[in-house]
């Protein structure tokens, strides 16, 4: 019957028809590529990353503080990806933790760099800062470090985004040898027992030299040490009508519970603290601080609208009931000052980096405009005092004019030290000893 | 405790598991009828020369086949209930783990200043990290290691209470009983993180599917029928190895474990 095969007479597919279409086949995959060009598996685009550490004790003596960096410069990478990156490429930050101890800082900031880190944000101490310095060097990388310090320092393979004494300290005895700070005459220093206390002791004493305010002694514990009973006999048989407090760390709550236990009365006898913020504030009982003074570039409680837009991004993020303080203020600008660095650079390295310093750069930070000197590679910095509220925040009661250029090396502390990067780096003065006329 | 290298590498094949679901299955068919179809063209000739002189030819390697198909199917029932179970397991222990951080969360409120302040803290920030940060890297096959430093930190601050009245002392022991039941889920979860079936499974997995189909091709039959039948026998073989695949590792991939008890609990510690 027509139209109907037998099934006898079915086609076959024979072996050489069917090596025909394995071939046809084979062909076809050949020409797939160009053929269902855009098809792809599905694979999510894998994004060019570079990779950034933050080396932040998180836990022992300095882990409070450090928690905030942490926070607040995941925060602003966070932000800087969530805007397409630098240059075209995700930032992807690993923080492990040094955990306040020195030997395994050191090495993790070789493993950082080993793994490829670009640049390092990190350290709380001097001494943290001054151990890690040596390895970037070599490794001719950038370490960014936020904390106040005490000067005399001044490194290529570093930017200081914290107050020096300069910006900090003397602007802090001004004030209180001022009208307005009550016309003080008797400082007691009173301060942990390492670099950056001893230092700014030395310049505190250099610069309070041949004036009204005298220094009549000095106190230090080791950092970590809450025994601080020997300070209030010291105020009262030294007849000190101030206290100029380096105390870093949770130290600062023997301190202060010394302080309260022997009636030291803030108005009489005010403690100028200078590594005192909001986020140490919280550990202290109100009671025992209100009334003191702070000095630092930055309050959680500046009325302006940068720093509320701010304070609120970082709440939102972390918490609402998180602080905001003066090391992480600074933190945060430093992240966004590298990033412009690296823009302009148009690359990660750090000779190209540091040469986009040389611009001059400025960054609206929170606490106000924020420009890296590119002689010092400090930070410009407003100075202000605070008074300490019931609630753990300050009350302003005097800022600086306007900002304050960083001088690591002040001439009467150091004299014939300079330092400029963008004509031949330090200039060497006279060696000083730092506790020599002590 | 000493600080562990910063991410473990990643299987060489984890890369199949970024692959879209849907798109994985139809691989896994694709590549197993592609594998049969092959064996069809290049190797059936060759196979066929063994039984093509034996008279009910058909009979014997249909015999054969059903009690290599038995044995065969037990093993990957077996291995596919085992599979399955792994996936649960895990989910249970995120369940559990974000159960407890939120036991521990509700104990320590209820700490005096400052410490019920910086631990809910602590557990805050560990439960952002979980979220933000652990989430993506488990789901490449990495195991997060900077949330043990989140953990130290509440194991200090934790530590570093001394309790001052009786009630006091109840509540702490209350709350490091839920802290220890929040390290064990939170460490049997990251070990599920690279856990998996021994690669000795999987060896003998695709070896009973190669044979399950080189069997099929000794079959005497017109040649578009053998494609069709051994093609079906294929497709799901391979769906099969894609069900245990898939399941094998309970964070990797579009269909895993997610996230979603810790973000839970993350708003209600910001709704505080």
């Amino acid at each position: 019957m027509p139209g109907i095969t037998p099934p006898d007479s079915a086609p076959r597919l024979s072996r050489r028809s069917a090596l025909a279409h394995a071939a046809t086949l084979a062909a076809a995959r050949v020409l797939a590529p160009a053929t269902f060009a855009g098809c792809s598996l599905g694979l999510p685009p894998r994004a060019e990353k570079v990779f950034v550490g933050l080396l932040h004790s998180q836990t022992g003596t300095t882990g409070v503080g450090g928690r905030s960096l942490r926070d607040i410069e995941l925060h602003a990478f966070e932000a800087i990806n969530l805007a397409g990156g630098i240059l075209g490429r995700q930032v992807e930050v690993r923080a492990p933790n040094p955990g306040s101890r020195f030997e395994r800082r050191l090495r993790l900031a070789r493993q950082l760099i080993d793994q490829g880190a670009v640049a390092i944000f990190g350290c709380w101490t001097s001494a943290s800062r001054k151990s890690v310095l040596p390895i970037m060097e070599e490794a001719k990388r950038l370490l960014l470090y936020a904390v106040q310090y005490e000067g005399n320092e001044s490194s290529p393979c570093c930017v200081y985004g914290g107050m020096v004494p300069n910006q900090q300290i003397l602007p802090a005895l001004d004030w209180l040898e001022s009208p307005a700070g009550g016309s003080r005459r008797r400082i007691l220093l009173v301060g942990s027992d390492y670099v950056y206390p001893r230092t700014a002791h030395y310049v505190a004493r250099k610069y309070l030299a041949g004036r009204d305010l005298q220094v009549v002694g000095e106190f230090y514990r080791p950092l970590g040490d809450r025994d601080f009973s020997l300070v209030a006999r010291m105020l009262k048989e030294l007849e000190a009508d101030c206290v100029l407090n380096t105390v870093n760390g949770d130290s600062n709550a023997g301190l202060f519970q010394a302080l309260a236990e022997a009636g030291i009365d803030p108005e009489k006898t005010p403690v100028m603290s200078t590594s005192v913020a909001e986020e140490e504030l919280r550990s202290l009982p109100p009671a025992q601080l209100q009334g003191h003074y702070g000095v630092s570039c930055y309050f959680q409680s500046l009325a302006t609208p940068a720093n509320r837009d701010w304070v609120a991004g970082f709440q939102r993020e972390f918490g609402h009931d998180r602080v905001t303080d003066d090391p992480m203020e600074p933190a945060w600008c430093l992240v966004h000052l590298w990033k412009q660095a690296v823009e302009k650079a148009g690359s990660f390295e750090t000779a190209a980096v540091r040469q986009a310093f040389r611009d001059g750069l400025e960054f609206a930070g929170p606490a106000g405009p924020v420009r890296l000197d590119p002689k010092t590679q400090h930070t410009t910095k407003f100075c202000r005092i605070g008074r300490i509220r019931p609630d753990r925040q300050f009350d302003m009661v005097w800022e600086s004019p306007e900002p304050i250029q960083p001088d690591p090396y002040p001439e009467f502390a150091f004299p014939g030290w300079k330092c400029d990067w963008t004509a031949g780096g330090i200039t060497r003065g006279a060696e000083v000893s730092i506790d020599g006329d002590l | 405790m000493d600080t562990p290298p910063l991410s473990a590498a990643p299987q060489d094949w984890y890369w199949l598991y970024d692959i879209p679901t849907a798109r994985l299955a139809i691989l896994f068919v694709a590549a197993f009828v592609g594998f049969y179809w092959a064996g069809c063209i290049f190797l059936r000739p060759l196979l066929r020369q063994f039984v093509k002189h034996t008279s009910g030819a058909n009979d014997i390697v249909g015999y054969v086949l059903s009690c290599f198909g038995v044995f065969y199917g037990l093993l990957l029932g077996l291995i596919a209930v085992t599979a399955y179970q792994n996936v649960a397991d895990a989910g249970a222990n995120v369940t559990r783990e974000a159960a407890a951080l939120s036991a521990l969360y509700e104990d320590v409120s209820n700490y005096p200043a400052p410490h019920g302040q910086n631990l809910r803290w602590l557990l805050r920030d560990y439960t952002r990290y979980v979220i933000r940060y652990a989430w993506p890297l488990q789901q490449r096959g990495i195991v997060p290691e900077e949330g043990t430093i989140r953990v130290e930190a509440v194991q200090e601050e934790l530590l570093s209470f001394q309790p001052a009245t009786p009630a006091q002392e109840i509540l702490h022991a209350e709350a490091l009983r839920q802290f220890n039941h929040f390290l064990e889920a939170r460490r049997m979860r990251l070990f599920s993180v690279t856990s998996g079936l021994p690669a000795v499974m999987w060896y003998v997995m695709i070896l009973g599917a190669v044979l399950n189909l080189a069997i099929c091709w000794l079959f005497d039959m017109r040649f578009i029928t053998q494609l069709v039948l051994g093609g079906i026998l294929a497709a799901y073989l391979g769906t099969m190895m894609f069900l245990i695949f898939d399941m094998n590792q309970p964070f990797r991939g579009q269909v895993s474990i997610s996230a979603a008890p810790f973000e839970a609990i993350y708003d209600r510690m910001n709704e505080d």
